[in-house]
Order: structure tokens, then sequence, then C-alpha cells
């Protein structure tokens, strides 16, 4: 008899290919020129620090190389990418007053019925531009602010600290791709958490591409004030479509004196995406960043979340999930760079490759000389379910000073026989044996989830399970 | 003349550049290249032909790459091919003892092991000099082991800190067969070694051992890769060492998976006892996978002495120094046991002893 293989359905995406008919107040010309920036600039009304900061961006991308260690990128052609695409309604803080379609998308996204149920504030972008915005009335008599980073650009309270902080922490020059979130960024959301502040339950931001051949640029600010406290959501999904749609988005996280601040995403980009997005927080003494990360969507994912250790005794936690089908290429990890004494980090992945798919987890822990007394612990897991698929660990620990304690694990394999025996011996079938263990597998990130999106983890991860051990 | 690779232990993934990690070149001025001029060569036991060349087997891929392997082949001061024959057991190590001095400060050396079907051989390389020396080694050593044959390869390097060292390695092991490696990487003042063994044949092995030690401004720069090309193949790589006072050291290690390598085991662990406030200590263990159906591992511990064994010893009535330089001996000892020379075991021995004697604390 044939072995038969564990079959691990795909991710059931029928919500998120829904496609509504692009209906654009307004979009630039496939491609990039200073001309196009320069519009982009106009339109959104900036001021004259943020034109200029968009053209010398644009420079700086000109000039970078494309990055020569990852996936391939070759089917993302920048001349055919539209930059900007405005969709047809101002922004609004009422759902009621968005159009039907858009409306309809995130309905059958579930984002109204989680504002209602179990969020602070909530951000909903569509292409280009955030088309709600909303925080709760206690929320902001505590004086947090949560708005799009347009209002917030312009703002004559918050325009200074946007200046002061924007891409400071991921400067243009880092990558070529951030040097062109730099020139055509658009949307995203701007959050201040003053002092002594916690926010109870969580803030969300939802960024969904609709238009073919588009690219989403969001950037995302949060500031947090000292021992202010924070969880921040972020979901992103767009349907497929047979064109390349990128994803370029930048998220700077500045974590003041101990302060917490918990981020955690959902990635669920459709299987055309390029999605090449940068994350770099910057805590101070006695700060908590911790990173929840799921990667299921996207055709070729380049995504290393980073935390720069500033402040003596300041912490990060990464926590992530990639999930890895047919014609993906997920390369993702975390970075963490110990620039003070006494600091910690834990990094803790899974990542599972199937029917042809391709994870990579990539990290860097580096630790500094004046880091003295620093603790980092590295543990990445990856399960093959097939041997179409392929899965890579690449690693690497750059440490300065002897007064460390770092220890890293990897493991790479498929579902143990050994377990799957143990488990049926007890009473099980093989088929919920596999089911149990796979699950079990995903369970340390799953755990680390808001419920409903652990729930939707799990229905995300639905398990077909036949035949003998394969 | 002009020693002048851009490009040496290319790690087979890469990553990050500004890591500087990927790859490592290798540049100097070395001293002229003559022909050795001393007998390397213990005495041949039976059973085992040797020739200075032309070399029969294949190429394999090395573990620093193709340019160290054509810098040693243009400029080879002594070249050797070991052939063991069908079914010879070779009982006594085969010894090829290098001195560089004065009258020969620069060595290349080609040598070729092909270990015939059901052989066994054991190879025992050292390299020495004077403290002051400015000398410079590099080596290119290519293994065959054939069904069921077994090759032990020893290697000791107790170069003075002004030398310039290179060892690069390439391995094919055929079905059954096991290529064991250890390598104690203890003296130079410049160190880069790389191993790439392709395990081809069914149920081969591989098992590599390594030491290093890094004091003053040292650095030791290490690429090993086992490539698991074919079914049940299993590889060992286990690398431990010191860094003190200024001294920094680059590892990188790769379990390669191919497709087809079904129920391969691969294990991979690496200790580092670091010392000085001053030292640096990079690794990237990279496990590549193309084949569901295997057991691939890795682990990495970083930092000082476990302070609960040091106030053990300490309590014993050793002094904090003593104490720390019996657990850098302790950590070298599995390794230097298995050297099976008695005088190479006792000359490394001492040679740690004596660097340890200048090991100071660094504030």
């Amino acid at each position: 008899m044939g072995k038969k293989k564990t079959v691990v359905q795909d991710i059931d995406r029928t919500i998120y290919d829904i496609k509504d008919k692009v209906n654009a107040s307004y979009q630039v010309q496939e491609g990039l020129t200073p001309e196009i920036v320069e519009e982009i600039s106009k339109k959104k009304n900036d001021p004259e620090w943020m034109r200029e900061f968009r053209l010398k961006s644009l420079e700086i991308y000109n000039r970078m190389p494309m990055p020569q260690w990852g996936p391939s990128l070759d089917g993302l052609d920048m001349n055919q990418i539209i930059t900007y695409i405005r969709p047809n309604t101002p922004m609004r803080g009422n759902w009621a007053q968005v159009p039907d379609d858009i409306k309809n998308t995130f309905e059958r996204l579930g984002i109204p019925q989680a504002e209602r149920k179990s969020l602070a504030g909530v951000g909903a972008q569509y292409d280009s531009e955030v088309v709600y915005h909303n925080v709760r009335e206690e929320v902001r008599r505590q004086g947090v602010i949560y708005t799009d980073m347009e209002s917030a650009v312009r703002d004559p309270v918050y325009g200074p600290m946007v200046k002061e902080h924007f891409m400071k922490l991921v400067p243009p020059t880092d990558h070529k791709f951030v040097a062109l979130h730099g020139a055509v960024w658009s949307g995203g959301s701007f959050v201040y958490v003053p002092p002594h502040v916690k926010v109870s339950i969580p803030l969300q931001s939802y960024f969904r591409l609709n238009a073919p051949g588009a690219g989403q640029f969001e950037h995302t600010l949060i500031i947090l004030g000292e021992e202010a406290d924070l969880h921040f959501i972020e979901g992103c999904s767009a349907p497929k479509y047979n064109v390349a749609n990128l994803h370029a988005g930048c998220v700077e996280l500045y974590v003041a004196k101990n302060a917490h601040l918990r981020y955690s995403t959902i990635e669920n980009w459709s299987k055309n995406m390029y999605n090449l997005n940068t994350k770099r927080a910057l805590v101070e003494e006695g700060g908590t960043i911790e990173w929840v990360s799921g990667s299921f969507g996207s055709h070729v994912s380049y995504l290393y979340p980073m935390s720069i250790l500033k402040g003596e005794n300041s912490r990060m936690e990464f926590t992530g999930i990639t999930f890895a089908g047919k014609g993906q290429n997920l390369d993702t990890g975390a970075k963490v760079v110990h620039a003070a004494p006494h600091t910690y980090s834990n990094i803790n992945t899974k990542s599972i490759s199937k029917d042809g798919g391709a994870c990579t987890y990539r990290s860097s822990v580096v630790i500094l000389p004046q880091a003295y007394g620093c603790r980092s612990s590295v543990n990445c897991e990856s399960l093959m379910l097939d041997d179409r698929s392929r899965s890579d660990t690449i690693p690497v620990m750059d440490i300065r000073n002897d007064n460390v304690d770092v220890g890293h694990e990897a493991k790479i394999g498929r579902i143990s026989d050994g377990a799957i025996f143990y488990l049926m011996s007890r009473g099980m079938s093989e088929e919920d044996a596999r089911s149990m263990i796979v699950t079990g597998f995903a369970e340390p990130v799953a755990k680390e989830l808001p419920v409903e999106y652990a729930v939707e983890m799990n229905n995300l991860i639905k398990l077909e399970m036949e035949g003998a051990i394969g | 003349m002009n020693l002048s690779l851009d490009q040496v232990n290319i790690m087979p993934a890469p990553t990050w550049r500004w890591l500087g990690i990927n790859s490592v070149p290798l540049k100097g001025s070395v001293p002229d290249f003559l022909p050795y001029s001393g007998e390397p060569l213990s005495a041949l036991p039976e059973g085992v032909l040797i020739s200075n060349g032309p070399f029969l087997g294949a190429e394999p891929e090395t573990g620093m790459g193709g340019e160290a392997a054509d810098f040693v082949k243009e400029n080879s001061t002594y070249g050797l091919s070991l052939h063991v024959g069908p079914g010879v057991k070779v009982k006594k190590p085969i010894s090829l003892n290098f001195l560089l001095d004065e009258k020969n400060p620069a060595l290349a050396d080609d040598i070729e092991v092909i270990a015939d079907e059901g052989s066994e051989v054991t190879i025992v390389m050292s390299y020495h000099s004077a403290e002051e020396l400015k000398g410079f080694h590099g080596g290119l050593t290519k293994l065959h082991a054939a069904k069921g044959a077994v090759i032990h390869l020893v290697q000791v390097q107790l170069l003075g800190s002004q030398c310039v060292h290179f060892d690069n390695i390439g391995a094919a092991a055929g079905k059954g067969a096991s290529i064991d490696i250890i390598q104690a990487e203890l003296g130079a003042g410049k160190v880069f070694s790389g191993i790439k063994t392709r395990l081809d044949g069914t149920g081969s092995n591989l098992d590599i051992n390594t030491i290093y030690f890094g004091d003053g401004s040292r650095s030791i720069d290490m690429n090993y890769l086992a490539e698991h090309a074919g079914c049940k193949t299993k590889s060992e790589i286990h690398v431990g060492g010191a860094l003190l006072d200024r001294s920094g050291k680059t590892f990188r290690g790769t379990i390669n998976f191919l497709k087809g390598a079904k129920r391969s085991v691969g294990h991979e662990s690496e200790f580092n006892l670091l010392f000085s406030p001053k030292v640096r200590c990079r690794t990237a263990p990279l496990i590549l996978c193309s084949e569901e159906d295997v057991d691939g591992q890795h682990a990495a511990a970083t930092g000082r002495i476990d302070a609960q064994r040091l106030f053990y010893l300490m309590s014993r009535g050793l002094s904090e120094m003593d104490a720390k330089k019996l657990l850098i001996e302790a950590q070298f000892r599995p390794v230097t046991d298995r050297i099976p020379d008695e005088s190479l075991r006792a000359a490394v021995t001492d040679y740690v002893k004596v660097r340890l004697t200048k090991f100071e604390p660094v504030g």
C-alpha cells in the first residue's frame, strides 16, 4: 500500500478574495518619477518638509540596489505599480457615511463588529487612503490620540511630534523599499498615548488593498509616553489578481521608560502580493515591546520586525508563525539589537511549509559592547508537510561582550511517528492525532493572539487528515 | 608575495549584508613559496600507496570555496595522494607533521586521501612553528571515502601568533562510509577553516568535532557544511572554544538536506566560553531543508563560565583564575583526548597550558 500524506487544506480565502469594482476618485500613473511623487505630495497637501522628504527618498530609492539575499523579486516591476490610488470617499468617523461597497468589504472582514465588541478604536484604510477612523470617547478623554497619518502631519499640535519622529527610526537609507515608502507613503495611523495612560482594550488598524496592480504604503507611528500601555492590532488583506501588487508599509514604535506595547499583526495578503514591510521599535529604560506576528498571505514576504533595546532593563518578546502554501515564499523573522545593559530578548517562531511553499526563518541578535548582563533566547521550529516544500533557517548572533547569556535552538522536521504512535496508543485515531500535533505546534502563537484572532487563525489552518503515516 | 582572495567561507544562503558574515576576504602579504624541504610523512603502513600527483580523485567542493582551493593548487609546496586499497584496515595512524621555520616560512599543502571500499585509515596532520615566526600555511585536503570506508582525519594547528593559516577541506562519502574529522584550531593569528562534506551514499556519516582558542587579537573564521544527498545520512557537527582578550570568532555551520535525503539526521551544536568584555563571537547556524522526512537540529550557547561550577572549584581551594583555566582546559578535553598520537596529544596540552599562563582578566 502506498503511503498517504497528511493533507492540510489551503487557507480559506473566500472572504478576502471578494473584489470591489475599482471606483477611484484619483490615481497616479503607473511607475515612479519625481513628477508622480510631487503630484502625490500636492494631492495630500503635504507641508513643505514632507514634500522635500519625499523627493529625497526617491533619490535614495533610485540609487539603492535591490536586495541580493532573499526570495526573488523578479516578478515585481515598479513601472507597473500604481503608487497612489484614492478611494472615492473622504475619511469618515461613522460607518454609516462610508460608501456601501467599501463598508460591505469591511463588514465581511468583521471590522465594525469587532470595533463594537472589543476595540478601543479602529482605523480602516482602503487602497491609499484611510476611509474610517474612530476612537472611543473614554479613550479620547484619557488624552490618547489615534488618527490617520495625514491629519497628524498637518495637525498644529501633533505635527511637530510627527516631524520629530517620522522615519527617524527607519531612515529611507535603510533599504530600497523603505526609501520607496518615504517617497510615496500614504495613509496609516498615528497613535500617541500620554505618560501613565493605560489603554485597557486594543486599537486596531485594518489595511485593505482592492485595486489591481496597486501598491499600499501606509505609515504607522506610535509613541508611548512613560509608563503608558497599549495593545495595537494590525490586519491586512487583499483580493487576488493576476498582476503583482506591492505592500511596502513602515511601522515606527517609540516605547518610553517603563512603557509597554504589544503589536499584533495578522497578515493575510493575497498570493500575488509582494509584502516588503519594515517595522522597528525603540525601547527605553524598563520598557517592553511584544510582537505577535502571523504571516499567512502574500506571494513573497520580507518581514523582520526589529527591536532596539536602548534603555537599561528593556525587553522584547517576539512570537511568530508563518504558513507558506503553494506559490508562496515567505521570508520572515526578527531582529534585535541589545544596546544597553541588562536587556532581555526572547524570539519564538514556528513555520509550516506545504504544497510547494517555502518558509525561511531569518534573524539577527546583536549584543553591543556596552550591553553587559544581557540575556537572549531564540527558538525556531519548522514543520515540513511534504517533500515539495522548503524550509530554511538562517539565524545570526553577533555578541560583543562576555557578560551575556545567549541561547539558540532550531529544529526542522516532520510530524514525528513516535508522537503519532503515542497518541494512537491512547485511543486517538491517526487523523485526530495529526490534527492535534499540528494545532499544538501552532498553539504557542495562538495563545498570544486576541481571542477572536486565535479563532480566526485556527479557522485559517483547517486540517484535513487522511491515511497512514506519511 | 601577495595573497588576495576576495571571498572565502561563503555562507550557502546569504543574509543581511550589514552583519558582514556572508563571506570574508583573505588578503595580505605572505612569504614566497618554495618546495617544502622537510619530510613530514611518517613511515607508511602496508596497503597504502602514495604519489605526489597527479591526483586521481574527483575534486570535491570545499568549505572555504574555490578561490582558496585554487590558491593552494597554484602555489603548492607539498602534494601527496594517499590511496588505501580495498578492505585494508590501517591500524597505525599516518602522520604528516609540518614545521614552519625560516627555511619553510610558507606552506601550501595539497593532500588527497582515497579510501577504497571497506578500508579504514587515520591521518594525523599537525602544523607547528616558533611563536615569533611570520609564516603562512594554506592547506587543501580532499577526502574520498568509498562504500563502507572509514576516514579519520585529525588536524592540529599550533602555529605562532604571527602566522596566517587556512585549512580548506572537501569530502565525499559513499554508501555506508564514515568521515570523522577532529580539528584543533589553537594557534596562528588569523585562522580560516572550512569543511564541506557531501554525504552522497545511503547511510553515510559525518562527525566533526572542533575546538578553537582565541586570545590576544586572534581571529578565527569557520565555515562548515554538511550536505545530505543520500538517504539515511547522518551528520554531527560540534564546535567548542574559548575567547579571551580581544579575540574574535565567526562560525558558520550549515546542515543542508537536499531533496531525496529521506530519514537523514543532522545535529549541530556550538558552545562558546567568553572571558573578556572585548571579545566578539559571531555564529550563523543554518539549516536548509527541501526534504520532509528529516530531523535537523541546532543548539548554541554563548556566555561566561557557569557561576556554580566556578564557585564549586573555588570552594575546593582554587583561585578564580586557576578555576577558569581548568574549565577552559576541560572545554578542550573531549577533543584533545581523541588525538591518537600520544606525543601530539601531550604537545597540545602543553601548548594550551603555556597560552593560559598569559591569561589575565581584562576589565
